[in-house]
């Protein structure tokens, strides 16, 4: 029997909370299964079974705080050894991985004394006298290699890795998690030569690249260690190899590189020669200007860079199809102005080629300016802009079979009457609800918002107690709001509290879609182009007359069942002849 | 000439500067016998003695006042703060005595100190040691604010700072420490201080940085060239005074700039860089200037520290964006 004991779950945090068990005593464990969901500061994590086996026994209960390091289950191995094992390697290198200590750091204080294999505690940097095992990585038996990590030793500071000085067998830990280890005090014994054939201390190569290893100065955290060898860059300036400092310094005392002669190794040109250069020379020269060669600027006129203006000048002859090259500078400095650039318009100067040809068509230069959003389009943006931030959308489709509707139905009428019945059936979708606030109004009437498609935009007006009006009555008050809204009569209140919405879309065209639901609403079915179907029937194959139905709803008011119920319900009253 | 990591090269500096000049002296929380918090000291007070490399007490407001009375009776301290979170009650003798001392006695005493620090994240250390507040430093008129990037530049810039004659903040990007090295004659030669140094030449866009942060940089250049974006790349090295030269200069030819800081965004070195580039070459500019920087919230410990510090990927995003902009 093992037991396994709660490993650090990466935050070097010092407890955690059981949330749940997901094993229960008795129950058969495959290795990495989860077992248990902690709690951290930090977060929930699933806690993995490190072995197969049956749980024999589950040390706490959910809410019970588990200390880092405490027997959190027992697991029948089917191994005789009663060995308390600690949470250990691949199962957690990720969380191992987060407080992995300066990488390749060696100890200063750490080292394997001669051939008796005994590896001392190092002094772990902050010249703190001792160190509490939280963990070990490693068992009896285990064979080490150079630098994996062996124990986590918590610090006054941290929780460091501390890494095997050297391949081995580990033939003895001194001290269980917890105890406090003397920084100098044994540590870890090695096995002796011959040992599983692991190679050891004595091994010449390995002690002597020990000694070399340099103290990294492990301290809280890790410092990345690279080997590359690199230098300061260097440039080309007035045909010579020069370092950034070597100019730099040079524009500093403005002296002119190009009347440097370089003292250094292979004639470079050193700070002393930069120095020397800049105290020969003439006091009058202070206003010499530094002759580094700026980058060579393009002759090319359609080189932005090559006139001065202000990002608002350039931002005006873009609008206005100007090229820069036709204006001419009148502002400070020699900088274009708007003004130029106005001139440059007005004098119908060659606008500024939008497609480069050599040959072949004439050149078109096309100007299309942004215009403000406004009215009922600014106030579809806005209300789209609000169900997009908020609504968590789920779009249902499916088709209703109309082929026994009599010639003449009023196809709209029809969809407003299976809405109010359905809603009859399932109210959950006739409702408003307030996510903020985790409100749900369930409404006893039905008022349908119904998308009508104008040049000016989308306008919704509401048709009210849809459920007690008759098909004559529905179309009735519907061709009344039609009419206002053509006529834009509509009053604002005539397009306030629907309260399920519908969008016709087959109108035009569009077979299925989805359609936006509307906060504070929760649902709206949108209806697509009706099409005539071939259909597989007890009878066999028929012709059939099919409507497709798009049904979205918010999926933090209503849930699947609900939406598809209401939808079910919306099909089979699409469905009556009549 | 011995290739040594950005630590290494702090540390000789210091030597060369203890062995040439008796007015040299090291202090600070462990620098003594335990060799610094992250060893750049290392090896100092066993060659120069308890007097000049002095450990001192946790205490450090002490350490900063101490260095005060120190550099205006004539000496040049070196003081190190373990980690620059660990600064704040030294901010006081440094804002208020350091800072303004020349100015106060009319230029009759002044304070050639040195304080180091280790800055920056992406070590996973725990809470208020990875910060970057340069910027805190860079806004007091009087302090002179210095961070290498490279071996090279860590040795060349201590020396300066050491040498200069007013008080340097000189931190540390602690991440780089020993990610890299470089051949680094100790021939005790300086690099100048209040400027910038172009470490890659290119004709579309400035990248801007200083610290750590150079390193990624630096590799942003490399795959924007890949993708046919000449970057040129300029390290600031001194964030405070600013040589704001170079940058419009730079901004001048590829008329486009793009600041990368590890830093919170707002109110940082990079906002005044910026603010400095509106003034000075908004004629010559092309694209908005760009930013990529921490967050506007406390550095995260290690587990979202590399969502919080910009990587090479946000940095080629955003030079990609600056690029396409009309």
């Amino acid at each position: 029997m093992k037991t396994f004991k709660l490993p650090d779950l990466g935050e070097g945090l010092p407890d955690a909370e059981i949330v749940r068990w997901l094993v229960a005593e008795g129950d058969t464990v495959k290795l990495d299964q989860p077992m248990v969901e902690m709690e951290t500061a930090k977060a929930v994590v699933e806690v993995p079974s490190p072995f197969t086996g049956t749980i024999v026994k589950l040390h706490g209960q959910p809410g019970d705080v588990i200390q880092t390091g405490a027997p959190l289950v027992d697991i029948d191995d089917g191994s005789d050894a009663e060995a308390a094992i600690p949470a250990e390697g691949p199962k957690f290198q990720e969380a191992a991985a987060s407080v992995q200590p300066a990488a390749s750091a060696s100890q200063s204080g750490g080292s394997t004394s001669g051939n008796s294999s005994v590896f001392h505690l190092p002094d772990l940097g902050e010249g703190l006298p001792e160190a509490e095992i939280v963990r070990w990585l490693v068992a009896t038996g285990d064979t080490v290699k150079q630098d994996q990590p062996m124990v986590e030793m918590e610090t006054a500071k941290a929780v460091v890795e501390v890494p095997a000085p050297q391949s081995g067998v580990i033939a003895e830990l001194h001290g269980q998690p917890g105890d406090i280890i003397k920084t100098g005090a044994p540590l870890v014994t090695f096995g002796s030569i011959g040992d599983k054939g692991a190679s050891t201390v004595s091994e010449a190569p390995v002690e002597a690249e020990e000694t070399k290893r340099e103290d990294a100065g492990t301290v809280v955290g890790s410092v990345q260690v690279g080997n590359t060898i690199a230098s300061e860059s260097e440039h080309q300036v007035a045909g010579k190899t020069v370092t950034p400092v070597i100019r730099a310094l040079a524009k500093k005392l403005k002296v002119d590189l190009a009347e440097v002669t370089g003292s250094g190794p292979g004639g470079r040109i050193t700070q002393a020669d930069v120095r020397a250069a800049a105290s020969n020379k003439p006091g009058s020269d202070k206003k010499a200007t530094v002759s580094q060669p700026r980058a060579a600027v393009s002759s090319a006129t359609d080189d932005p860079l090559r006139y001065k203006a202000s990002p608002a000048v350039r931002a005006l002859a873009n609008r206005l199809g100007v090229s820069l090259a036709a204006c001419s500078p009148t502002g400070k400095k020699g900088s274009i102005t708007r003004d130029d650039v106005r001139r440059a318009a007005g004098s119908g100067a060659q606008p500024k080629p939008q497609v480069r040809q050599d040959a072949g068509l004439p050149n078109v230069s096309v100007t299309a300016s942004p215009e403000p959003v406004r009215g009922a389009r600014r106030a579809m943006a806005n209300a789209m802009t609000a169900s997009h931030a908020s609504v968590v959308p789920v779009t249902l489709m499916d088709d209703a079979d109309i082929s026994a509707w009599p010639k003449g139905t009023d196809a709209t009428a029809r969809m407003l009457r299976a809405i109010a019945r359905a809603a009859a059936v399932e109210p959950a979708l006739n409702a408003w609800f307030d996510g903020e606030r985790m409100e749900r109004l369930v409404h006893p009437t039905v008022n349908v918002g119904i998308a009508v498609d104008t040049p000016e935009g989308l306008y919704v007006p509401v048709l009210t107690h849809a459920e007690r009006r008759d098909l004559s009555g529905l179309r009735q008050e519907l061709d009344t709001l039609i009419g206002k809204v053509r006529d834009k009569s509509i009053k604002p209140q005539e397009m306030q509290g629907a309260s399920i919405s519908l969008s016709n879309f087959g109108t035009i065209a569009g077979r299925y879609g989805t359609p936006i639901v509307v906060p504070p609403q929760v649902a709206i079915l949108g209806a697509g182009r009706y099409r005539e179907d071939l259909r597989l029937t007890e009878r066999g194959i028929s012709k059939c007359r099919m409507l497709p139905l798009s049904l979205s709803f918010d999926h933090r008011a209503c849930t699947g069942g609900e939406g598809a119920r209401f939808l079910a319900a919306v099909i089979a009253d699409l469905q009556l002849p009549q | 000439m011995p290739a040594v990591t950005l630590i290494e090269a702090v540390t000789m500096a210091m030597a060369y500067e203890l062995e040439h000049d008796r007015d040299v002296v090291v202090l600070g929380e462990d620098v003594g016998v335990n060799g610094g918090v992250f060893r750049a000291t290392a090896g100092l007070q066993q060659k120069f003695g308890k007097e000049r490399v002095i450990d001192t007490p946790l205490a450090e407001s002490m350490i900063a006042g101490l260095s005060v009375g120190m550099a205006t009776q004539g000496m040049k301290p070196v003081a190190e703060i373990q980690f620059l979170g660990f600064i704040f009650s030294a901010v006081d003798q440094l804002f208020t005595q350091a800072a303004r001392m020349r100015n106060r006695t009319r230029g009759r005493l002044s304070c050639p100190m040195v304080v180091r620090a280790p800055y920056g994240g992406g070590i996973h250390a725990p809470e208020h040691h990875s910060e970057s507040t340069e910027a805190l430093f860079a806004h007091i008129p009087g302090l002179k604010v210095v961070i290498p990037s490279n071996p090279s530049r860590a040795y060349g810039l201590l020396l300066a700072a050491i040498r200069d004659p007013d008080p340097v903040i000189f931190l540390e990007p602690k991440r780089v420490y020993r990610l890299v090295k470089h051949e680094v004659e100790d021939n005790g030669e300086a690099y100048p201080l209040e400027t910038c140094f172009v470490d890659r030449e290119g004709s579309d866009i400035t990248l801007i940085s200083w610290g750590a942060m150079m390193h990624e940089t630096l590799l942003a250049a490399e795959q924007l060239a890949q993708e046919g974006i000449s970057a040129e790349v300029i390290d600031v090295a001194t964030v405070a005074p600013l040589d704001v030269e170079t940058l419009v200069e730079s901004v001048e030819k590829t008329g486009r700039a793009l600041i990368v800081q590890e830093a919170p965004k707002s109110g940082a070195v990079g906002s005044e860089i910026a603010a400095e580039l509106a003034e000075k070459a908004i004629l010559h500019l092309l694209a908005p200037i760009g930013r990529v920087s921490g967050y506007d919230t406390v550095m995260p410990y290690y587990k979202l520290e590399k969502q919080y510090m910009p990587g090479v990927d946000r940095i080629v995003a955003k030079a990609k964006e600056l690029m396409e902009y009309v």
